[in-house]
């Protein structure tokens, strides 16, 4: 196989348009897998961040941004079914805020009870930051320039009550260009309006001893009013609704296949040139007593070495691009299994682009050897 | 039917359909004998090279029979006839043919491992080779650092690699200075007196006369004279 690497290390230009097109596949692929991923990952963040096993909410509620109230008496109707540990509530609501130097802005505001979960962003769970006030407003630092809050803490308005903001958080910035603020569920329902006999979210942990579908299935019979999901449920309905639903997911995806098609068509297009440019070495090969398998493997041979060089250069790119990214785009997120994910449709790209090219040198006929 | 070493019985080729059809051959029989070589003559669109890509596997006629190594060779498949080449047959080209990529010695050692890749030292047996054609310090320069004559050594070298025992050239001192060709002949010679090879050479170069065991000319397609010339 010294042939099918000294083929492509003799042409150099052409190695490098190929790998380049392969390295700008991979690029796409991985940066749009990471919004993709990120963006599955915003859309049920806080309903992943509680400890909750169930989540009841209004009858068709799509996600997590989007709830409507129910009644506050499903808390306590939910508390006596066989199996409930404990509930606790949350709430969302878009507010109107009023920055500190006046200016207003929306926000999506979150309250939440302090039994949540210790992966909730809320005020007063235990183990938060000290010395902060149980109705304290909380904001993710990536969202500072919306927030506008240059020293902590800082008096602002919130659906023109007054609020302290008083901590920052990490990883919970807006993913729909609209901030979140986090405080406790009774400042939250301060703000938003919320009469005692309303509420949005309850959820509820299932003791240990009880099975947590069991625990649902009661649950509906006894509640038909509302919506009765397991966490998962929940949190894969919100991912469905904003990555299908809104056609957000789809043009991420678009554009990661289309990363995916103009690679395939650059790597196809040099492979096959260099093919084309090689086909009296193919027919002297033949003519020479190669064998079919022996032709193919070295155009194959040819094509996973672009493919594989230029996923390690689009890989390396892409790790330093998505780490700036995240100052824009905070939200985006690779894991790892992501980046080695990758390299199997790059390698298959390759494979398919050299399909033409393989053709081409199988059928060449060896006789042409005697023509000078 | 005879069954000859190698040859064509009866042999006729054409190319083209309807009023464009030519005939390249014409019912030719002939024989090679081993261990001897044989020098094709005629004029251009006479027929020869066809005759060699008959001898070589490459083409299949028409009509008539065609024999490698005493074994009828028409009706194999595509890969069957690659196979037959792959352990019997070894091409020099009057155009080289070398890969441009390779030095020469990765070319001689891909010319082995065609042939066997599973054989041990192709590495060393090709530098032997190229040693043995005074090409030992040009082991690792490519095709275009080599001047015409030593590129046709290097592609000799090849074709000699895993040791077939038949040897078809064409028009191999065509492109070559006047001491490099006889340089070329004496090689190929060589190749009948010291390893009984079987080699057939075509050319428009008379100087083969002096090599060659005899001579076929060939005229539209068919034997025109065949003369014994040592």
């Amino acid at each position: 196989m010294k042939l099918a690497w000294q083929n492509i290390v003799h042409d150099r230009a052409r190695f490098s348009v190929t790998v380049l097109g392969v390295s700008f596949a991979v690029f796409l692929m991985v940066f749009q897998g990471s919004l993709l991923v990120g963006f599955l990952r915003a859309a049920s963040r806080l309903i992943d961040a509680s400890d909750s096993d169930i989540w009841i909410t209004a009858r068709g509620v799509q996600a997590f941004e989007f709830g409507t109230p129910i009644e506050s008496r499903v808390r306590e109707m939910a508390a006596g079914v066989p199996g409930v540990l404990e509930t606790s509530r949350v709430c969302m609501a878009f507010a109107v805020y009023r920055t500190p130097n006046g200016k207003q802005q929306v926000v999506a505001l979150v309250g939440a009870d302090r039994n949540v979960g210790k992966r909730f962003p809320v005020p007063d769970v235990p183990g938060s930051a000290e010395g902060m006030s149980p109705d304290a407003v909380l904001y993710d630092v990536s969202d500072r320039d919306l927030i506008q809050v240059t020293a902590l803490p800082a008096q602002v308005e919130v659906n023109r009550h007054r609020a302290s903001i008083e901590h920052q958080i990490e990883g919970y910035g807006a993913f729909l260009g609209v901030p979140f603020l986090f405080t406790s569920y009774r400042n939250a329902t301060r703000y938003m309006g919320f009469g005692p006999e309303e509420a949005m979210y309850v959820l509820l942990r299932v003791d240990s001893g009880y099975s947590t579908s069991h625990v649902q299935q009661d649950l509906r019979q006894r509640l038909p009013e509302v919506d009765v999901l397991t966490r998962n449920e929940f949190a894969r309905k919100s991912r469905t609704y904003w990555t299908i639903k809104t056609g957000a997911g789809g043009a991420i995806l678009t554009a990661a296949l289309l990363g995916f098609l103009i690679g395939l068509v650059v790597v196809s297009q040099t492979i096959f040139a260099n093919t084309m440019e090689n086909i009296e070495e193919y027919a002297t090969l033949k003519a020479l007593g190669a064998s079919q398998a022996f032709v193919a493997r070295i155009v194959l041979t040819q094509a996973l070495i672009c493919g594989a060089v230029g996923s390690i250069l689009g890989l390396l790119a892409v790790v330093p691009s998505i780490g700036y990214a995240k100052s824009l785009i905070p939200w985006i997120y690779t894991p790892w299994w992501l980046l080695l994910v990758m390299v199997v449709p790059s390698l298959a790209m390759c494979a398919l682009a050299s399909i033409a090219s393989v053709r081409s040198a199988l059928t060449v006929e060896p006789g042409r050897v005697f023509r000078a | 039917m005879p069954n000859h070493f190698l040859g064509v019985e009866g042999a006729s080729v054409s190319f083209g359909k309807r009023e464009a059809q030519v005939r390249a051959l014409r019912d030719v029989s002939e024989s090679f004998e081993r261990g001897t070589l044989s020098l094709v003559m005629g004029p251009s669109g006479s027929g020869k090279t066809t005759l060699l890509s008959l001898l070589g596997c490459l083409l299949s006629p028409d009509e008539g029979t065609v024999f490698v190594d005493g074994v009828e060779v028409n009706g194999l498949s595509e890969a069957e006839r690659t196979v037959v080449r792959q352990k019997k047959i070894s091409f020099v080209f009057q155009a080289f043919r070398l890969f441009h990529s390779l030095s020469a010695i990765d070319n001689v050692a891909l010319g082995f491992e065609l042939r066997d890749a599973a054989l041990p030292g192709r590495k060393e047996m090709a530098r032997d080779l190229l040693v043995r054609f005074g090409l030992g310090d040009k082991l690792n320069q490519e095709p275009n650092e080599l001047s015409p004559g030593e590129k046709q050594r290097v592609a000799i070298a090849r074709a000699l690699a895993g040791n077939p025992p038949i040897l078809l050239a064409d028009e191999p001192t065509a492109s070559l200075d006047a001491q490099a060709g006889r340089n070329i002949c004496q090689i190929l010679r060589s190749q009948v007196d010291d390893d009984g090879r079987t080699v057939v050479v075509v050319s428009h170069d008379p100087r083969w006369r002096e090599f060659a065991d005899r001579t076929i000319n060939l005229c539209d397609g068919q034997v025109e004279q065949e003369e014994k010339n040592l």
